[in-house]
């Protein structure tokens, strides 16, 4: 090297070979280099296009509805032509004795389908994140022992690539049929009579008459059970990646404090606990995100009851069923609305979920 | 982990031996209950798929007539040709990225975009397909006025990029700086370093990720939805509706017709048998990628 560099810093060396040799970078560097920057870049640019497309397919919606969108509860895609009544609710008769009509415009409001992903997500969480980190406990904990970790393991992983359509026709001609014939029926009259109960089985109507809901299998349950089968593989794997990067340190001094196995097991669960929360945050994202199997069991209707026996419709099983044919365009602009609240919320959850697991590996691995 | 500790079962006298024998039990229970509501649903799509497969299934179209309902012929090429797209525009651009992100991060121009690149990809990765879906529709198919192979290939290509990035990234990071500091010393150029022998000492356990991201796009259903259109014919103009197998089976299924509802439930057996192929190719190859690092 004719002239070294003045100041050693690391890479200076490079630069110093480059520049001061005469010599300019190899023209594989720069094809390679440049190319692969590229790429980076270009993913970058891919979700900044996104979010830049869904915004502004979104914006008639947003200048429209602004934020009170998200807790509007009509979902009227079509002008609704209604006999004008005063204010008495008699109906008003024009000069020829017919009723007058007016014409309600079209209404677009998000809370049904909010309301719809918020509890489906819950109920599948409810049922999911006990079962999966007992079974997780359970791979980590004794199934090397008996020597089954490794098939556990796979069937898991596989069935966490299952595509979501699978879950979905299992959901229409499987759990469906079970829920209406079986597990609802069992629910009524087990807790049916009982007076606190009746919101799950009867609806009110506006004259405050009550009406059974009718028994289909295709309601926020079916929605959130389904749900619950497709997140129990990815928060056992995950929950399962992180219970063994646990050193052993933590259970084995539980051990020789005379703990029990639960103690021990208790001992890794809170030293994991960052990472568990993790994987639970990555199951959420998925239920939250999820349409094929949700959009197939569900039930599809826009509305807001409490009771999880009446159909439902979520924000992604919404844009499935809707954005093929809209009706006009600020139809169309308000389901992007319904994208955009989508977007922003696997966004949360992705980067929370990503900060937890890949937190809770750094402090194990110190890198 | 092989666990130390024993699982008590002899001594039950204190309250939390009890505890603790109480939840060993739960998450035996929990385990076991996972693996047989898993088991159900893969035994039964197996068991009231397999009913339905002839040779018709492969080799004739969906003729809408719940008496003679046809084959899939034309999904399962449909849904070959779109993965087959997709893979060509996201593998490179993919496998691309993730050398950027593995070999790049230390120093050079744009060295501080690798973590903000890093969590671009991982986010991309969580966004909901379907949002993908009516992105593209509104990006492709409302400009070029129809639905479009082309349009449903670039919605699977997106999903597909940050997938095969991030794993290309995490096998490079694998393969030992001492590789890398060999070959430079011998006076390699880095690009010859990464092409020469970074890129084939993680060989395998990059197609492992190609594999990853082609096996989750050969069963997505939403961001086709509104992309390609379906059809009813073999595939033909890239820029006309296409059929898909993930589509056909969505429809099928919705269908009021027993005939039909058997073609979706065969449709997803094929698309499984697809799946179950490429994941064993998947566990062949990164177990012999991994047996080579050690040998090696």
């Amino acid at each position: 090297m004719p002239t070294p560099p003045t100041t050693p810093q690391p890479g200076a060396a490079t630069a110093a070979r480059a520049g001061a040799g005469g010599r300019s970078r190899p023209w594989g560097d720069v094809v390679l280099g440049s190319l692969s920057t590229g790429a980076a870049i270009t993913i970058v640019l891919l979700l900044a296009m996104i979010v830049l497309i869904v915004v502004v397919s979104a914006w008639p919606s947003i200048k429209a509805y602004g934020l009170p969108f998200l807790t509007e509860s009509t979902w009227r895609p079509n002008e609704l032509e209604e006999t004008l009544r005063d204010p008495q609710g008699r109906i008003v008769y024009d000069d020829d004795g017919e009723p007058k009509t007016v014409i309600e415009p079209a209404s677009f409001g998000a809370a049904p389908f909010i309301w719809g992903t918020a509890v489906s997500s819950a109920l599948a969480l409810i049922v999911a994140v006990p079962l999966s980190i007992g079974a997780a406990l359970f791979i980590v904990r004794v199934a090397p022992r008996l020597r089954i970790a490794e098939p556990l393991g796979f069937l898991i992983e596989f069935l966490a690539a299952i595509p979501s359509i699978a879950y979905g026709i299992w959901g229409i001609f499987v759990l469906r049929p079970f829920l209406e014939k079986h597990l609802e029926p069992a629910l009524r009259w087990l807790l049916g009579d009982l007076p606190f109960m009746r919101w799950m089985f009867f609806r009110t109507l506006a004259d405050g008459t009550e009406v059974p809901i009718p028994l289909t299998g295709r309601d926020m349950l079916a929605g959130g059970l389904i749900l619950a089968v497709m997140i129990i593989p990815i928060i056992t794997a995950v929950s399962r990646d992180v219970l063994r990067t646990v050193p052993r340190a933590q259970v084995e001094g539980v051990l020789a404090l005379g703990g029990t196995w639960w103690q021990s097991c208790a001992a890794m669960l809170r030293y994991g606990r960052a990472g568990l929360f993790g994987a639970v945050m990555l199951g959420l994202a998925r239920a939250a995100g999820e349409t094929m199997a949700v959009t197939m069991v569900i039930g599809n209707v826009n509305q807001i009851s409490l009771s999880p026996l009446a159909p439902a419709q979520t924000m992604s099983s919404l844009l499935a069923m809707d954005a093929g044919d809209p009706n006009n365009p600020l139809h169309f602009s308000s389901l992007f609305y319904i994208a955009l609240i989508l977007l922003v919320m696997s966004l949360v959850f992705n980067v929370i979920a990503r900060w937890l697991v890949v937190g809770s590996k750094a402090r194990t691995f110190g890198s | 982990m092989n666990s130390p500790g024993s699982i008590p079962t002899a001594t039950l006298r204190s309250p939390a031996r009890l505890m603790s024998a109480l939840m060993l039990g739960l998450t035996g229970v929990a385990s076991f209950l996972i693996v047989a509501v898993l088991l159900t649903v893969l035994g039964y799509l197996l068991f009231r798929g397999f009913g339905g497969l002839s040779i018709d299934f492969f080799t004739r179209l969906p003729t809408g007539n719940p008496q003679d309902p046809g084959g899939f012929a034309n999904g399962i090429l449909g849904t070959l040709i779109l993965v087959g797209m997709a893979a060509l525009v996201g593998v490179p651009f993919g496998v691309l990225a993730g050398i950027y992100l593995s070999e790049y991060g230390g120093r050079g121009l744009g060295a501080w975009l690798v973590s903000p690149v890093r969590l671009v990809c991982d986010v991309l990765a969580g966004v909901p397909s379907i949002v993908i879906g009516i992105v593209g529709y509104e990006l492709i198919v409302v400009p070029m006025k129809g639905a479009s192979a082309y349009a449903g290939a670039a919605a699977l290509a997106v999903i597909m990029v940050p997938i095969v990035a991030r794993t290309t990234e995490e096998m490079l990071r694998l393969v030992p700086a001492s590789f890398r500091e060999g070959s430079l010393a011998l006076g390699a150029t880095k690009s010859q370093t990464i092409l020469r022998v970074v890129l084939p000492a993680a060989g395998g356990s990059v197609i492992t990720g190609i594999l990853l991201a082609v096996a989750r796009i050969a069963g997505e259903t939403a961001p086709i939805l509104f992309t390609i259109g379906g059809s009813r014919l073999l595939p033909g103009d890239l820029d006309k509706e296409f059929p898909s197998l993930t589509l056909q089976i969505y429809n099928a299924a919705r269908s009021p017709a027993p005939s039909e509802q058997q073609l979706a439930w065969t449709g997803m057996v094929v698309l499984i048998a697809i799946l179950l192929v490429l994941n064993l190719a998947i566990r062949l190859a990164t177990a012999r990628a991994i047996k080579n690092r050690v040998g090696g």
